[in-house]
């Protein structure tokens, strides 16, 4: 719903800041979705006076014109347009203006001659979607004064999200009693002075209620001598901001009286309604009403409608009829204010696909006894605006008036719902001030009646829900349920083991746990050397000294796999390693260096035993690289590098050290033969380790989405031969480098070192995948690209392409 | 004659010796071998001409015999290892493996960003002490609407279009039946089969009829109720405040604003400080500094009733969550359609 700070001013006093304003109502349950500002795209657009006119020396369709734009001397300005005259007034866009349309005035010439500004059109200003020409003013226009306020545009739009309960608050005025109780400030209701003939409206006027169940109130005025023309200015400015469109006066009255109070009205043509008499009552079987937007609607049996002596008028609470419609000859006027069933309503409403402002009020429930004061609000406005005469009397049919409800408040109940208490007195002001009135009671329970307006309360829990949102909620402490302990969010650790032993388990690594000691010459087969830290009274020497590495165990599972006939293992394990720290013990800091790892080992058949697909295929190095591969995916460990090094128990030609930039992550590679000899151990076993806390830092646990081309990928392949130490990274890497930025990957998908290639030299094949976000990419600029990587690369790595 | 022997011997352990020592290869090593020491070898031929000796004779030449054999035993297993060593020595200075070629990968999956957020929410509430419980997807509009104090034609229906079952599918006099659009059915079901005190989260797929850049047909819901003597609303907020600081980080704030939902009284739409900005304002928070994502309030009397709790006894709280609301914020996607179209290269980013 659109409400316009300007109108709503007129019933409360609004606090000076907009936002602040906004800011209340959402917190108390009227979310302001959206603030329009039309006069600040307006800034710097002012009424002028085209005070003279000359055709432009070098141009046909240009003008020349003198602008009166009531700050000193009168503007010179070129202009496009031609629907003007001298004496005109129209918008002018001063020098430095920003137009809504992105158009900066600047001071310039046009076809040679000087031009100060712009005059503009309506689709210039941003105020229609098109327009033939300038923006001819109201002759009243005030020269020099800013356009919004000239076009009635100064005014501030909120868009409320009422929710469905809110019924109350579907009007200015509703917004306004709810502004009036927030800031405490006095509610102004509009003052109605009605001045009536001595004819009695009911001599006119025959009102009969048929079905009460569906209509509960039927209030009828009657104003004759109505002359129907265009409303005032000020009231179309209203209805537009509202987003509403003005018709004629008496259509948009009953409008404005609708966004006023949120009670909708109807108004008749007296002398369209046949028997003088109106008649609500349910639709007959086949019964056809042709409605305001010119449909012909066959009626339900459970429709209620609003009829004269003989035929259907009005679809009730939904939309009215063409055939009683006020048109420019209407001089007598019915005016309708009812209240109909909100189910009713929305039933037909739904039944006919017809939702408008009035059944969306309908069938939200409106106020009942509203009534009478909204249906004389509207007759005096009709009579002021359309210079009718007001009949005596309103017909009223109320078949049977309910009482106000009455809810009684506990003020113990509201502290055990809200965890909160609130002093009597606080809920007695905030419910007093929103209309409720104390019946009976004290400070331990008292008795309200509900204004009528508020048809959404009901029980207890409703006042205490008013008391809450008018405090507001934040006055409501934060507790925890009995039992519950404030949660501290999964630390990134755990998260971080999470994924890396999921990653494993999806590698078909199993976990094992093995001591923390082991025997000194089984360390010293890695480590010889190795400071360990010994315990004095272990159980046997076996287990005397707390490991540096986890190696040595997972050597030893291997051992006894192998023992028991195993063909294949993968083992992992989660553990610290322990090293003397020379500085530790001081006070907190612990006496070792305790690192937490997970590292693992693969032996044997790939599959862990033969399989007719995979008859006796080893594990290899590269299987632990995959492992350790999957596991820098689960963390989304990106840019990881494998190179050489030494070390005293991987093989050195495949002994590797995982780097993130500076950080080492982890090594892996063949056990060193000397060691697999020192141990006992079979040959083919591959290890790798990974440093916990070093991987927890550089794992990014939230990845973020990237966007997805919608172009397809170009693969082509690339073949080089390079000399055989060359490792396939420096070679992809000089491919992405040189394919930026349409090579969107490279994947090395051969290795062949034979005689064909020569001996020392082997040749790497990668796939490559074009892809562009933007576009399909063409035959040749893939070519091109393709042609400039092979060049480079050759270049660079001495290599040869492969033909 | 025992003096050639002892020659003969004598030649055979330098012979012997000076090939052993040149040998190169382990096939080389193990001619030498046989050649000498093997059955037919030619200490075994020497030995077989010492029956033509006197007994007395034929032991020291025996003596001296098994000497040489030793002796050439010890040279050939040294022989060995230095071979062995030499082979592995070689073997070690030899190429290096690529190390930057690729490890062979075994296919990994992922868990779906929505699967991953939905299991990280029930976490939190796991931690909490709620049990997770569940309900029937296509439920009957008793429990999806008028238990839950949404009675037919109200306005509050608007809030959710609602996909119908065909009557021909169901059993004669059950109806009507609704995918359900929330999963606050399964708090009437949790109550109505379980006494107060009652502590649950319920996730699981609801389905709403609407399709847009912001809407699918089908999308995940978390639910949550607390029931217990006395629960007050300060309680709901404290347990949603320590559900968004769990879930969305230690420094999250929560802001609550009324609002409507037919089943709670009073209810609260509760916002969190933006997770992209820190609620200084930012394109996703429309320069609000906040988030809409949870829906909460204290449970209606009028729902108890309908769950056959006494409303004069017990009070609770109830709430419930977009998982895919959640997961967009989390993982910076834009359109919650690319949740359900599973493209490849989506679901291998999470």
């Amino acid at each position: 719903m659109r409400i316009s700070l300007k109108w709503l001013s007129d019933y409360v006093q609004l606090p000076e800041s907009v936002d602040e304003l906004a800011r209340r109502l959402t917190m108390a349950g009227l979310e302001i979705e959206g603030i329009e500002r039309p006069a600040e795209a307006l800034k710097g657009v002012v009424v002028a006076q085209i005070v003279a006119s000359d055709k432009h020396p070098n141009a046909d369709k240009l003008s020349v014109t003198k602008i009166d734009w009531g700050h000193g001397a009168p503007l010179q300005v070129v202009c496009g347009a031609k629907n003007y005259q001298v004496g005109d007034k129209v918008p002018l866009a001063t020098v430095g203006t920003k137009l809504p349309n992105g158009v900066e005035i600047k001071q310039a010439a046009l076809r040679g001659v000087d031009s100060s500004g712009m005059l503009c059109s309506a689709k210039e200003l941003g105020l229609s979607e098109e327009s033939s020409g300038l923006l001819i003013l109201d002759a009243a226009a005030k020269v020099g004064q800013p356009i919004a306020q000239a076009l009635g545009l100064d005014d501030v739009i909120f868009t409320v999200n009422v929710t469905p309960n809110r019924a109350d608050a579907l009007s200015h005025l509703g917004i306004a009693r709810e502004v009036a109780t927030l800031f405490n400030v006095p509610l102004k209701k509009p003052a109605v002075t009605l001045n009536e003939s001595a004819t009695e409206a009911k001599t006119k006027i025959d009102v009969r209620i048929e079905d009460a169940e569906r209509c509960w109130r039927y209030a009828a005025r009657v104003i004759e001598g109505v002359t129907v023309k265009p409303s005032p200015q000020w009231m179309q400015d209203r209805l537009k901001a509202a987003g509403m469109r003005g018709i004629n006066n008496l259509v948009d009255i009953t409008n404005y009286v609708l966004l006023e109070y949120g009670q909708p009205l109807h108004a008749f043509d007296l002398d369209r309604i046949g028997g003088a008499s109106i008649v609500v009552r349910r639709a007959k079987s086949g019964e056809q009403l042709t409605t305001l937007d010119g449909k012909e609607r066959v009626l339900h049996v459970d429709d209620l409608l609003i009829c004269d002596a003989s035929a259907p008028l009005v679809l009730a609470g939904v939309m009215g009829g063409a055939s009683s419609e006020v048109t420019e000859k209407t001089t007598r006027v019915l005016l309708e204010c009812a209240t109909f069933q909100p189910t009713t309503v929305r039933r037909s409403s739904k039944r006919h696909g017809l939702h408008t402002e009035s059944s969306h009020r309908f069938e939200r429930g409106t106020d009942l006894h509203v009534v009478p004061e909204v249906i004389d609000r509207a007759a005096a406005l009709i009579a002021e605006l359309g210079g009718g005469t007001v009949l005596k009397g309103r017909v009223d049919a109320f078949p049977t008036p309910k009482a106000p409800r009455q809810v009684t408040l506990r003020t113990q109940k509201v502290a055990d719902v809200l965890g909160v208490t609130v002093p009597a007195a606080d809920c007695q002001r905030i419910l007093a001030s929103l209309g409720f009135k104390k019946l009976s009671g004290d400070d331990v329970q008292a008795t309200f009646e509900v204004p009528s307006v508020r048809v959404d309360v009901a029980i207890e829990e409703d006042l205490i829900e008013e008391i809450a949102r008018v405090r507001g909620f934040d006055a409501i402490p934060e507790a925890l349920p009995r039992g519950l302990s404030e949660l501290e969010p999964e630390r990134p650790s755990h998260r971080v083991e999470r994924l890396i032993r999921a990653a494993l388990a999806g590698q078909g690594v199993d976990e094992v746990v093995n001591y923390s000691f082991v025997s000194p010459a089984e360390l010293a087969a890695f480590e010889s050397g190795a400071e360990a830290i010994a315990v004095s009274n272990p159980l046997s020497v076996e287990q005397s000294v707390m490991r540096t590495t986890l190696f040595p165990s997972l050597v030893q599972n291997v051992i006894r796999a192998a023992r028991h006939q195993a063909e294949g293992v993968r083992f992992y394990e989660w553990a610290r390693s322990y090293r003397p720290d020379s500085s530790g013990g001081q006070g907190t800091v612990p006496v070792a260096k305790e690192t937490l790892e997970v590292a693992g080992v693969v032996w044997g058949l790939r599959h862990g035993a033969r399989t007719w697909t995979a008859k006796d295929a080893e594990a290899d190095y590269f299987d632990v690289k995959a492992i350790v591969g999957a596991v820098l995916r689960a963390l989304h460990l990106e840019g990881v590098t494998s190179e050489s090094f030494e070390s005293p128990w991987y093989h050195p030609r495949s002994a590797t050290l995982l780097r993130k930039g500076a950080v080492v992550l982890g090594t892996l590679g063949e056990l060193h033969p000397k060691v697999a000899k020192r141990l006992d151990a079979p040959a083919g076993v591959v290890l790798f380790q990974l440093d916990v806390e070093k991987l927890q830092d550089a794992a990014v646990l939230v990845p973020q989405a990237k966007p997805l081309s919608k172009f397809p990928v170009v693969r082509r392949d690339l073949a080089v031969v390079v000399p055989a130490e060359m490792q396939s990274e420096a070679v992809r890497k000089v491919i992405l480098e040189v394919g930026q930025p349409l090579v969107e990957d490279a994947q090395v998908f051969d290795v062949y070192a034979g005689h064909q290639v020569g001996t020392g030299r082997k040749n790497l094949a990668f796939g490559l995948r074009y892809r562009s976000p933007e576009r399909t990419l063409t035959d040749a600029e893939v070519t091109e690209a393709h042609t400039k990587i092979v060049a480079e690369v050759t270049r660079r790595l001495g290599g040869a392409l492969r033909t | 004659m025992p003096d050639a022997m002892h020659d003969r011997l004598k030649a055979l352990s330098e012979t012997a010796r000076t090939e052993i020592a040149a040998a190169q290869t382990a096939q080389q090593l193990e001619a030498l071998k046989g050649r000498f020491l093997g059955k037919k070898g030619e200490l075994s031929a020497v030995l077989g001409s010492m029956g033509k000796l006197p007994p007395e004779e034929r032991k020291a030449i025996g003596e001296v015999a098994n000497t040489v054999k030793g002796e050439l035993e010890a040279l050939l297993e040294q022989a060995q290892k230095r071979l062995e060593d030499a082979a592995l020595d070689e073997e070690l200075k030899g190429p290096k493996l690529d190390v930057t070629l690729p490890g062979r990968a075994v296919a990994f999956g992922r868990r779906h960003p929505v699967s991953q957020t939905l299991e990280d929410i029930v976490r939190v509430f796991s931690r909490l002490g709620f049990e997770v419980y569940s309900g029937p997807e296509i439920e009957l509009d008793w429990y999806n609407f008028e238990a839950l104090n949404v009675p037919a034609d109200h306005p509050a229906r608007d809030m959710q279009d609602t996909f119908y079952v065909d009557a021909h599918w169901l059993p004669k006099g059950v109806g009507p039946v609704v995918l359900r659009t929330h999963t606050s059915p399964v708090q009437i079901r949790t109550m109505l089969a379980h006494k107060p005190p009652v502590r649950g989260v319920m996730p699981g797929r609801v389905y709403r009829k609407d399709s847009d850049q912001t809407h699918t047909p089908m999308f995940h819901q978390v639910e949550g109720l607390l029931v217990d003597e006395t629960v007050t609303f300060a309680e709901l907020k404290g347990t949603l405040a320590a559900f968004a600081r769990a879930f969305f980080g230690a420094s999250t704030k929560t802001r609550f604003r009324p609002s409507f939902f037919p089943f709670t009284e009073p209810s609260a739409e509760v916002d969190v400080s933006c997770v992209f900005c820190g609620g200084k304002g930012c394109r996703v928070c429309k320069h609000t500094g906040w988030l809409e994502v949870l829906g909460s309030g204290m449970v209606h009397p009028n729902v108890f009733k309908h769950a056959g709790y006494d409303a004069s006894k017990v009070t609770g709280f109830a709430f419930g969550m977009g998982v895919e609301r959640l997961a967009m914020l989390r993982y910076g996607i834009d359109d919650l359609r690319t949740m359900f179209e599973n493209d490849a290269r989506f679901l291998a980013q999470f």
